[in-house]
């Protein structure tokens, strides 16, 4: 990395897209701790220019003040083909969308499913349990998120490849394509999306449902041109959305759940004694590794941890590294499943606070909960590490693992 | 954790809210449901107005502890 020192502002080339900050070794952590030691607010060259938020007080600052930093756009790439709804909207106009859907996804409904996510962990792992190993991501880690949530928004489960290739490329492009060719597949991935989410709009109008699709579909929303249904674009524009969001983030969790375990025995250890750390341990494997890396817009001149932002300057926002800030965080680099308090930003902050969080916890919680109850001694594969990837939702590919076999 | 005398503060304190701050985390209501519970869309609701039992007092700092927005706080009733 090439660093010029600016007038006040540190200046680095740092790209989140280049695959080279993952693979072969994950080092995002590493060269996003190099930006955050230069200060709060380093400028980067890539992308044309764009401000990298790297400290927690910063990050925390950006994300509630939507009035100053626009939603729009997220994304350094245009990996939507257009608008994510409710993603890239702000106040006052994000908020009729985000009131149609936070009941949907409210802490109650989602503990309703609980036994139903037990059942789908267990029925993972019966899958692989007795082999002795397994590619943790295919069979178990992307499998979950996938199956609790298509089930919840009953789409077809036989569709979910298509939906990973498609989500796939709209979050990392087209492996080993250059920019014009991954934007080109970026494009026409959104477009097969809005596609096939037309179809299921189609038929859910005519045939609804007791799923959060139908629900979406046929609920009266208070928008500014007065109370009514959405529009086709909005909903596709919605589900696309909720699937990119609802399946890689918790299959990076479940994945750097027993990346940083197998590191630490003795944590682990202790939470095989005790279930009664489960939800502090989650909260502790969320804070460790954010996944996501959200973008914003200046809408005004404003000052930024000693930056001078201009208006209409793009930023990204570093979870990752607000969540290992010194200054919120004692010995941050540690994984300390006992944790407390614990205010990590790995759901963000503010308005746009992640819908799913509530159903992430608990999918995260069970898995916990059943992966240290049937295969507890699982260890990584020496000759066959993790594969994980960098962009704007950071996460795991691969993860082969050995264990002893168990019934 | 603060290391006062909760003795003295039985029927002194108030659990209070920002909601114009608050973003539906949740942990508030996980951690500590002696005292807050959850509406329909994941806010939190108080169940108390002031505080007479020891063991609220001490769930509504750990509720305060853990919000990420910082959005709730102990205030003298």
């Amino acid at each position: 990395m090439t660093v010029t020192e600016g007038r006040s502002t540190p200046i680095v080339d740092f790209d989140i897209y280049d695959p080279s900050l993952a693979y072969p070794v994950d080092t995002v952590q590493e060269k996003v701790a190099e930006l955050a030691a230069k200060g709060p607010v380093v400028y980067s060259t890539a992308h044309g220019g764009h401000w990298i938020v790297t400290h927690y007080k910063e990050v925390h600052d950006v994300l509630r003040n939507p009035e100053i930093f626009s939603s729009f756009p997220n994304n350094l790439v245009n990996a939507g083909d257009g608008k994510f709804i409710p993603l890239e909207l702000d106040p006052p106009e994000h908020t009729a969308y985000r009131v149609a859907l936070q009941p949907l996804f409210s802490p109650n409904r989602m503990k309703a499913l609980t036994e139903q996510i037990r059942s789908v962990v267990n029925e993972l792992l019966d899958g692989f349990a007795a082999k002795g190993e397994a590619e943790f991501i295919a069979e178990f880690a992307h499998e979950l998120p996938t199956r609790v949530f298509l089930a919840l928004m009953d789409w077809p489960l036989e569709d979910a490849p298509m939906f990973t290739e498609a989500t796939d490329i709209a979050l990392m492009g087209k492996p080993g394509a250059s920019e014009e060719e991954s934007a080109q597949a970026r494009a026409e991935a959104a477009q097969q999306m809005f596609a096939y989410f037309q179809k299921i709009v189609d038929e859910r109008r005519a045939n609804p449902g007791d799923d959060i699709t139908s629900v979406l579909i046929h609920s009266e929303i208070d928008l500014a041109d007065g109370k009514r249904l959405l529009t086709d674009e909005e909903l596709t524009r919605m589900f696309f959305l909720l699937l990119i969001a609802g399946l890689h983030t918790v299959q990076g969790s479940l994945a750097w759940a027993i990346i940083h375990l197998v590191n630490r025995p003795d944590q682990r250890a202790a939470l095989i004694a005790d279930e009664g750390l489960i939800p502090s341990a989650v909260e502790e494997i969320l804070r460790i590794e954010a996944a996501v890396i959200m973008g914003r817009r200046a809408t005004r001149d404003v000052e930024l941890g000693g930056a001078q932002i201009k208006e209409g300057d793009q930023l990204i926002v570093m979870l990752c590294s607000a969540n290992r800030d010194p200054e919120e965080f004692d010995d941050p680099n540690t994984l300390d499943l006992e944790r407390s308090p614990n205010r990590h930003l790995s759901f963000g902050a503010g308005p746009h606070r992640c819908l799913g969080s509530h159903l992430a916890r608990l999918e995260l919680s069970i898995a916990l909960e059943e992966l240290h109850r049937r295969i507890p001694d699982y260890d990584l594969v020496e000759s066959d590490p993790p594969i994980l990837h960098a962009s704007q939702v950071r996460g795991c590919m691969r993860l082969p693992i050995k264990f002893t076999p168990s019934a | 954790m603060t290391d006062h005398d909760t003795e003295t503060l039985r029927g002194t304190r108030r659990l209070v809210v920002d909601r114009s701050v608050c973003a539906g985390h949740g942990l508030c209501y996980s951690r500590s449901p002696e005292v807050v519970d959850c509406d329909d869309s994941g806010y939190p609701v108080l169940l108390h107005d002031v505080l007479e039992l020891d063991e609220h007092i001490a769930a509504a700092e750990e509720a305060v502890a853990v919000c990420p927005e910082r959005a709730l706080t102990l205030e003298s009733a």
